[in-house]
């Protein structure tokens, strides 16, 4: 797997790219702006591109505008945000589109290597990964959730982030039917299609929460 | 002669000290000229001035009041005169004169003061955007500060252990690097931290004052610093807080642009302000337009105090505030 880093800050910069490559996946380039970033990933097409949102000049969120012009001009590579804040705004504005192939975590979840690889290579291959916190943005502040059971709330939390039944079963300690009958009782609570796509459930989930 | 000054002499006191005496005095010389069956009505020789010195007195001592009372004070006296020249037998309308002196006086002032207040309300609103200003671009620097330093050197760190944790088992000798960066990250944030904390508000200003917060700056310098603290009392946290951000501004501009071989910094009482003076035998050229001089004035005039800079070409250089403790 070929990846992009754009990070202004040496210091994460390199962790990042050592992390990777000890994890198997090529750092094809590592920039430090958003300009850079979006000529980067036009010239190397890589399967994944990981951003920080607050880069040089403005350090405001040059990094969140040169991924979403990337969604437009390269939509084969996916993107995965990473920042030391998240901002529901953001999120909404990266899953506008509808498509799969995106994230946004917190830079904290770098520190368990394998959940993070695992991430990056969930979102390479067309999935998402949202951080707890962002999902925490959708979910906390809406009372149609009334209906669901505590434990149902838990699983969609995580089908928000991202995961597949295989790892909310783990996650849970449930068995993946058990998990399958959870999911199936949320969609139909929140009147929502049912979907075998890990990325298109989380979508239509987050779209259902955002439009209320 | 003699005599007549040390009459106007006691004249003088007594009005100051009791204006009452004075008056049930000229009450009295009344009576005796009614008593005396004079033609020549002469108390209006003693009345005159001691009226003069009574309203001088109301004038001296109602120097603050508002316009609006000066201005009773003062036609009081314009009817106690008139009353004078009326009783004196009318004539030559003399009353004109310090009537006049007096209407004039009171416009000249009216004048003045609004002129003044005018100002004042001028460079207090300019001296407030400019502490809102100021506060403003350090909460930036702070935020800055903490997103590039401390909190990303614990990314770092976590990353590190992260990467050390999946090695553990498979290479050993790789997670230990791993852990020694991560070592080194742990303490590279606490510096940081410290060193923010520090710029914010330094502990020892806060423990020991000015003196020994302001040695402890000169003692990182790495050339010769005299320091030279004389205060009787600590001055209020305010002024104690700006005085070191002069010192601590002063030096580090003279540290890192004068290419100073020694500074002087000098902190005395001048009446109730506190002046603060970092004097470096550097090139000069020092220039406000940009970085810490600019944002240090900001900070010195929403204390209502004053900062001169005096950098000449070819030094030396002087940054004096004058911080005023009362207002």
């Amino acid at each position: 797997m070929r990846a992009v880093i754009a990070e202004d800050l040496a210091l994460l910069r390199d962790g990042l790219t050592r992390l990777l490559r000890d994890n198997d996946i090529e750092v094809v380039d590592a920039v430090t702006d958003g300009d850079a970033l979006v000529h980067a990933v036009v010239r190397e097409r890589p399967d994944i591109a990981i951003v920080d949102i607050r880069m040089p000049p403005t350090f405001r969120d040059e990094g969140l505008r040169a991924a979403l012009e990337l969604r437009e001009r390269v939509p084969d590579t996916a993107i995965l945000i990473v920042s030391q804040y998240v901002e529901g705004t953001y999120a909404r504005e990266l899953l506008a589109d509808g498509r799969g192939g995106i994230g946004y975590l917190l830079k904290d979840r770098v520190m368990d290597v394998d959940a993070f690889v695992e991430a990056v290579r969930r979102v390479a291959a067309g999935g998402t990964a949202l951080d707890p916190e962002v999902v925490a943005h959708f979910v906390g502040r809406h009372d149609r959730l009334a209906a669901l059971t505590p434990r149902e709330k838990e699983v969609l939390a995580l089908m928000a982030e991202g995961r597949s039944n295989a790892g909310i079963a783990d996650v849970l300690v449930l068995t993946v039917g058990a998990v399958e009958k959870h999911v199936a009782s949320i969609l139909q609570k929140l009147r929502l299609p049912p979907s075998d796509e890990t990325h298109l459930r989380v979508l239509a989930v987050l779209a259902y929460l955002d439009s209320t | 002669m003699t005599e007549n000054g040390a009459m106007i002499f006691l004249l003088r006191r007594a009005a100051h000290r009791s204006p009452w005496a004075v008056l049930l005095f000229d009450l009295f010389l009344l009576v005796v000229w009614a008593g005396s069956g004079s033609s020549s009505f002469w108390p209006v020789w003693v009345w005159l001035p001691t009226g003069l010195v009574l309203a001088a007195g109301w004038w001296g001592r109602e120097k603050r009041s508002p316009l609006t009372q000066q201005l009773g004070y003062a036609g009081l006296i314009g009817l106690f005169l008139i009353g004078i020249w009326a009783a004196a037998g009318f004539g030559n309308f003399w009353p004109v004169y310090p009537i006049a002196v007096m209407g004039l006086g009171i416009g000249l002032r009216a004048v003045t003061r609004g002129a003044a207040s005018e100002a004042r309300v001028e460079e207090l609103t300019v001296s407030r955007a400019g502490a809102v200003e100021a506060a403003e671009s350090q909460l930036r620097r702070i935020e800055r500060d903490l997103h590039d330093g401390a909190q990303a050197r614990l990314v770092a760190l976590g990353m590190n252990l992260g990467l050390a944790e999946q090695q553990l088992a498979k290479d050993p000798e790789k997670a230990q690097e791993h852990l020694a960066e991560a070592r080194k990250a742990a303490a590279a944030a606490l510096q940081e931290l410290r060193d923010l904390a520090r710029g914010i508000h330094p502990p020892i200003l806060a423990d020991r004052g000015l003196d020994a917060a302001i040695r402890a700056l000169a003692t990182h310098a790495g050339i010769p610093v005299s320091v030279d603290v004389e205060l009787a009392k600590r001055p209020p946290a305010t002024v104690e807080t700006a005085a070191y951000f002069v010192a601590a501004e002063g030096l580090a501009n003279a540290l890192k642009h004068a290419r100073a071989s020694r500074i002087d910094i000098d902190v005395h009482e001048r009446g109730d302000a506190v002046v603060v003076r970092v004097l470096d035998d550097g090139h000069g050229g020092a220039s406000e337009v940009k970085g810490g001089l600019h944002g240090l004035r900001q900070r010195v005039e929403a204390l209502d105090g004053t900062l001169r800079i005096a950098s000449p070409d070819g030094g030396p250089t002087v940054v004096e505030a004058v911080l005023p403790c009362v207002r």
